[in-house]
């Protein structure tokens, strides 16, 4: 019977997706391990203690709430010293937390504190007597590794949306923490946060690209790309090399040999033939969808998904059929 | 003694010994650049002297202008002799070349004086005529120095009249002095006689100023562009821009020498024969209206870049050899580009140089290494290398270079290509195919004939791959015993040797001699005029020997034995205009094999040519390394190209490249044209 | 600034992978190695900050086998003035270990700044420089997107989810640099000849107990070739329907 210390993500005091796939996993762990209790973290301003409900829906036994006003914004080193605090008070088997902008900067903060081994980015855990048995994609997944770890008490942090939250409703029962250390000495102190990151999406930072190529015809044609983006919410708008030379977008927005090397998680190809100064910049991205007139273009050799036909006709309808996959969403 | 001789003694020993002082001056100078030895192989110097100096053979390039300055070049020749006549007339008066020479030969000797005299006479009008009137736009460059082109004109003029005034005043004195083979001094003679009193003293006046000119002439050049008539003779022997050597072969480097410097940033780190270069260019601007990159309005000027580096050495070298006749050498200094003001003498020898104060960045990332300029260049000046050697300054001294171009250094690094693909992937073309690979065949105990190279843009691009498997298509089907590298293949290195990158050049090229000669490598095809190039002219200076044909020249042979199985319905009629390869045409002087093969291939083929063909061809802007990078100013050099191409209504185009394909499909794209762009292998293979 | 950079040597991303015979590592044959690329990014990164703030040194330091002196010459030939190697037969996995070695070679070495790499190609685990900073005591910055520093503080940029953090700290402090903070130059010939002659001292990584392993390596499953799936407008559905169900990207 093995205990589970999970952080549960939140932002303000909302749950954060992340945060409830966390305590999922710890739950199906301590499960694994005879039934063990599942303790979630919370950490944030006043309120925040008011995400006990769904965290019960989700598995945790208990839910230990740290609220403390200097904690509005994250604050990572309160977060790392309290629930290294907490898992030393416990006998837990394992911390884990999502490996989120947060987690990458508090996991190894915990282990080393507790000076305890620690495993990122997980996509599966199991127990295997002594040891945990994890799955991590390593080699920008293009290698699964997976790695045993031998330790009685282990941190893992787990890959968003790799493992789907799911119902194990019980009633948690609440504790109440103050925080380990005061959230005004911390070393790092964050002095402004800018909400929508970096306004329009950065290429290299956007999960889904839309490109398009000569094929749009006119520079005005990169209207029916950017609605396309505006649909996906996520996306951001490139191009080829012959567009951006020919001043229909600017250089920052090329893809490719002498632009940028992109590898989002959707790549949509739009009119854009697949000339090898392209294909280098956008080959290894996780989905490549190409829409082009000619069904020998090269950019078919590389798609997952291709569609031939006129870019100017398929594009609207893509963009119409996303919107409604949205919302249904 | 006369009192004249003893004055026309002195003026002409202080003419001479001017002029030797300024010589002795300029190869002062000039030593200031590093050693390179041109010393070997006379007799094909002299041949190009013979050609390309004594028959003008690059000035003819240019019809017009070069029936001019042949007319000048060759009346220059001759009249020497008379000039020559004439001063030994000045210590021995009454002195003739009648009195040693047979009569009929001293009567071919006198009609030629007059005859050139006339003809110099109209074309040095004829050159004025054109510099002031017409304006041809490749003399019109930025600051370029015309009040000495109108000096020398002038003097040359001179020179004619008072040759033919001092021969008319003498035949009118005594007509029996000049026979009538001179038949402009007589005829000139018969016009002045009722106008002169004192023919003798106008004679003699003549004379003098025929002297005096000829030494002011003389110590007129050094302080002139027009230098070139005392140095071009002597820089075409010392060139190696038309042979001896293969042409175009970059200059080899030892990278573990010792030295603060790799390439160069200043004059001193050029070679003598750059600086050389420098003295011998007149400022014509035939390389200049040939270049890609100008005429598509980007900043490079070859004949900038050889005025640049003569204006710099004329700033610099008198301070560095401590010259006490440092005068103004207005023409020498000023020119094209020439916008470093002289300042103080730390300037020049501290913050300026070649580099940055003169010649840009901008100007040497824009030259395609397409050769068009050191083709043209009627005195054989070798602009390419000057850009090629600040280039290595760039990269292997400052790290200084376009950046979308370090991906592609880094990618040959790492994945033996300059695009990011995984040598894994380097033979998927040949899939399915049947085709050992040298690995392969040696584990069979085979020893191939041939190693098809198949390049970089042959195993990764789409579009050059089709080339690839037509090409093999072709061996196969011709019998030939072949194999490939496979993934034992990579990058050569010669894009990072074009783009200043040296040490990557030479690590990749040592590396693939070391892979070619484990599997006793003899002869090699390739369809890639870069690898071509590379393998069969540079690779010999790192130890790398081998018979290297590129696929036009081995596909016409095929056809030419008729080992070609080829259909012969040839119901297929096809216009077809062809595109030449910089790499192969002006660096390989192979032009007629993929003509050939076309013809043979297509016997009812009309082959059209463009605008600008063979050793005129423009290239296709992807050469030097140009394909790595931006193009941004200007019209795109591909499609000015295409816009050629399709301007002879071909209803094809015929490529023996595939960067040449890849420029040449963009520029038909463009130009929204559907005009289908084939590799010759490929028209070959589709009558397999 | 006194900035230590921790680098590690990886295999160029790339490449094709596979599995080597005692199936708990990748088949290094014909692989390529270099410095890391997140590396690079510090290596420019601490350049710059010391090219900016006068005198300074940049001290490139790795923990590994000797191949890992190619890369620090790397580092050196880029423009750090010298390196360490902390010696080790193998770079384990367990990134609390190697973070244990590291700290115990920069608490002594009066470092301004230490940068990392936000995470390494290969472990792509981002736990070194963080853990390191912890184990040192010293404020760390995990992936910032960048970094100023002024009289004795600094300034980062980290990226959250939908959102972006300014953030303060004091120095000595730790930083692991994210990509398009600064693109890392290329060393020219006159660094590499010179990196022959810098200084790099060789001493054994104090490595903690090693208590995560591989079990096994696997290659992901290959990726099904691309096909066309329609033609024109009414493809969209289909399309659509696959990213939803197939891709899981929508």
């Amino acid at each position: 019977m093995a205990q589970v210390l999970v952080f549960a993500e939140t932002r303000g005091t909302s749950p954060r997706k992340a945060g409830l796939e966390a305590v999922t996993a710890a739950r199906q762990l301590a499960d694994a391990t005879g039934g063990g209790e599942v303790h979630a973290f919370v950490a944030g301003p006043p309120g925040v203690g008011g995400v006990a409900e769904v965290l019960g829906q989700h598995g945790a036994d208990v839910v230990v709430i740290v609220e403390h006003a200097g904690m509005a914004t994250s604050n990572r080193e309160v977060v790392a010293a309290t629930l290294a605090a907490r898992a030393k008070v416990g006998s837990y088997r394992a911390v884990l937390l999502p490996f989120s902008a947060q987690g990458r900067e508090v996991g190894p903060q915990v282990a080393a504190k507790l000076d305890a081994p620690i495993v990122s980015d997980a996509t599966e855990i199991k127990a295997a007597g002594d040891t945990l048995v994890v799955t991590h994609p390593a080699y920008a997944n293009k290698v699964i590794a997976t790695l045993e770890v031998t330790a009685p008490l282990a941190v893992v942090s787990l890959r968003p949306s790799a493992i789907a939250a799911a119902a194990s409703p019980r009633t948690a029962r609440t504790e109440t923490m103050a925080p380990a250390i005061d959230p005004s000495a911390a070393k790092v102190a964050v002095k402004e946060v800018i909400e929508g990151g970096r306004g329009k999406l950065d290429l290299g930072e956007a999960p889904v690209i839309v490109a398009g190529g000569r094929g749009l015809k006119a520079a005005e044609n990169f209207r029916l790309l950017e609605d396309l983006a505006a649909a996906f919410g996520n996306a951001a708008v490139g191009a080829t090399r012959a567009v951006t030379d020919d001043g229909w977008r600017p250089h920052s927005d090329q893809i490719g040999q002498t632009g940028r090397q992109v590898s989002p998680q959707l790549y949509v190809a739009a009119g854009i033939s697949g000339a090898i100064q392209h294909l280098a910049g956008m080959r290894t991205s996780r989905t490549i969808v190409a829409i082009n007139k000619d069904k020998e273009a090269p950019i078919f050799k590389v798609a997952d998904y291709g569609i031939v036909g006129d870019v100017l006709e398929i594009v609207p309808a893509l963009t119409a059929a996303v919107r409604d996959a949205k919302a249904r969403h | 003694m006369s009192a004249s001789i003893v004055i026309f003694l002195f003026i002409a020993v202080l003419g001479a010994g001017f002029f030797a002082l300024n010589v002795q001056r300029l190869v002062r100078y000039m030593r200031l650049g590093g050693s390179d030895d041109r010393t070997g192989e006379p007799f094909t110097r002299l041949k190009n002297v013979l050609t390309i100096g004594i028959a003008q053979t690059k000035i003819f390039r240019d019809p017009v202008a070069g029936a001019m300055h042949a007319t000048i070049f060759w009346g220059f020749l001759v009249i020497t002799a008379g000039t020559i006549e004439i001063f030994i007339q000045g210590v021995f008066p009454g002195f003739s070349y009648a009195l040693f020479l047979p009569r009929p030969v001293f009567q071919v000797y006198a009609a030629s004086q007059d005859a050139f005299a006339v003809l110099v006479l109209a074309a040095v009008a004829f050159a004025l005529y054109r510099r002031l009137v017409l304006h041809p736009k490749r003399l019109e460059g930025d600051k370029l120095e015309h009040t000495d082109a109108l000096i020398i004109l002038s003097m040359i003029g001179g020179l004619m009249v008072t040759l033919l005034v001092t021969n008319a005043c003498r035949a009118i004195g005594d007509p029996s002095a000049i026979g009538a083979e001179r038949f402009a001094s007589t005829a000139l003679a018969a016009a002045l006689a009722p106008m002169l009193s004192h023919p003798a003293a106008v004679g003699a006046t003549s004379w003098w100023l025929h002297v005096l000119l000829v030494l002011a002439f003389l110590n007129y050049l050094p302080y002139s562009k027009h230098l070139h008539v005392a140095t071009s003779l002597i820089n075409v022997y010392l060139s190696n821009t038309s042979g001896p050597g293969q042409k175009g072969v970059m200059r080899p480097m030892d990278l573990e020498a010792d030295v603060d410097h790799f390439g160069a940033a200043d004059v001193e780190h050029l070679t003598w024969k750059n600086l050389l270069d420098g003295y011998s260019c007149t400022e014509c601007g035939r390389c200049t209206a040939a270049c890609p990159a100008n005429i598509t309005g980007k900043p490079l000027s070859p004949r900038k870049i050889v005025i640049n580096t003569r204006q710099r050495l004329m700033e610099k070298a008198p301070l560095v050899t401590g010259d006490w006749m440092e005068l103004l050498h207005r023409a020498l200094v000023h020119g094209e580009g020439g916008d470093a003001a002289p300042t103080t003498a730390e300037a020049i020898l501290g913050e300026h140089r070649l580099l940055d104060t003169y010649i840009s960045e901008a100007e040497l990332w824009a030259c395609t290494s397409c050769r068009a300029c050191v083709q043209e260049c009627p005195v054989s000046i070798d602009q390419l290398e000057i850009i090629n050697e600040l280039r290595r300054y760039l990269v292997l001294t400052e790290s200084r270079f376009p950046e979308e171009i370090q991906p592609a250094f880094e990618s040959l690094e790492r994945n033996g290509s300059p695009w990011a693909f995984s040598p894994s992937d380097r033979a998927r073309w040949a899939d399915g195919m049947d085709i050992p690979t040298m690995a392969e065949a040696f584990e069979r105990g085979e020893r191939p004939d041939v190693l098809f190279w198949v390049g970089c843009m042959g195993s990764f691009d789409d579009r050059a791959k089709k080339i690839t498997v037509a090409f093999a298509r072709i061996l196969k089907a011709c019998g030939i015993k072949f194999a490939i590298l496979g993934q034992e293949e990579h990058c050569h290195g010669d894009p990072a040797r074009r783009m200043g990158n040296e040490y990557l050049y030479q690590m990749l090229a040592k590396d693939t001699i070391g892979t070619l000669d484990r599997y006793e490598v003899k002869t090699i095809v390739t369809s890639c005029p870069h690898c071509f190039h590379q393998l069969g002219n540079e690779f010999p200076a790192l130890g790398g020997n081998y018979e290297v044909i590129h696929h036009s020249t081995f596909i016409e042979r095929l056809l030419e034995e008729n080992r070609v199985p080829l259909q012969t319905d040839d119901g297929k009629r096809l216009t077809v205009a062809y595109h030449d390869s910089c790499y192969l045409g002006r660096y390989n002087d192979v032009y007629d094999a993929p003509r050939e093969t076309l013809k043979r291939a297509l016997p009812v083929v009309e082959l059209l040519e463009p605008k600008r063909s063979r050793d005129r061809g423009l290239c296709c802007g992807a050469g030097g390394g140009r394909m790595w990078m931006e193009e941004r100013t200007g019209k795109r050099i591909n499609v000015e190209r295409t816009e050629e191409l399709l301007a002879t209504g071909a209803e094809a185009i015929a490529v023996a490249c595939p960067f040449c394909m890849t420029m040449i499909g963009d520029g038909v794209r463009a130009a929204e044209s559907d005009v289908p762009v084939l590799d010759i292998s490929e028209i070959v293979a589709s009558r397999l | 600034m006194k900035i230590a950079v921790c680098i590690k040597r990886t295999p160029d991303s790339e490449s094709r992978f596979r599995i080597a015979a005692s199936s708990t590592a990748i088949d290094e044959a014909g692989l390529k190695f270099d410095i890391d690329d997140f590396a690079s990014y510090a290596v420019e990164v601490a350049l710059q900050l010391n090219e900016k703030q006068g005198p300074g040194e940049t001290v490139a330091i790795a923990v590994g086998p000797d191949s890992v002196q190619e890369t620090l010459r790397k580092a050196m030939s880029m423009g750090a003035d010298r390196a360490v190697q902390l010696k080790t037969d193998a770079v384990p996995v367990d990134g609390l270990a190697v973070a244990k070695a590291l700290a115990a070679e920069l608490s002594a070495g009066g470092f301004d700044l230490v940068l990392f790499g936000k995470h390494a190609f290969d472990t792509a685990a981002g736990v070194v420089g963080t853990a390191t900073a912890e184990l040192m005591g010293i404020p760390c910055v995990t992936a910032a997107t960048k970094l100023d520093i002024a009289n004795g503080r600094g300034t980062a940029r980290r990226e959250i989810e939908g959102a972006a953090e300014i953030v303060e700290f004091a120095l000595p402090a730790a930083v692991t640099i994210d990509e398009g903070i600064a693109r890392p130059r290329y060393p020219s010939l006159k660094g590499i000849m010179a990196a022959k002659k810098k200084p790099l001292e060789t001493k054994p990584a104090q490595l903690g107990p090693v208590r995560v392993r591989v079990k096994s390596m696997a290659l992901p499953p290959e990726r099904p070739a691309g096909r066309i799936i329609g033609e024109g407008a009414a493809a969209v559905p289909e399309l659509v329907r696959l990213l939803q169900t197939e891709a899981k990207v929508l």
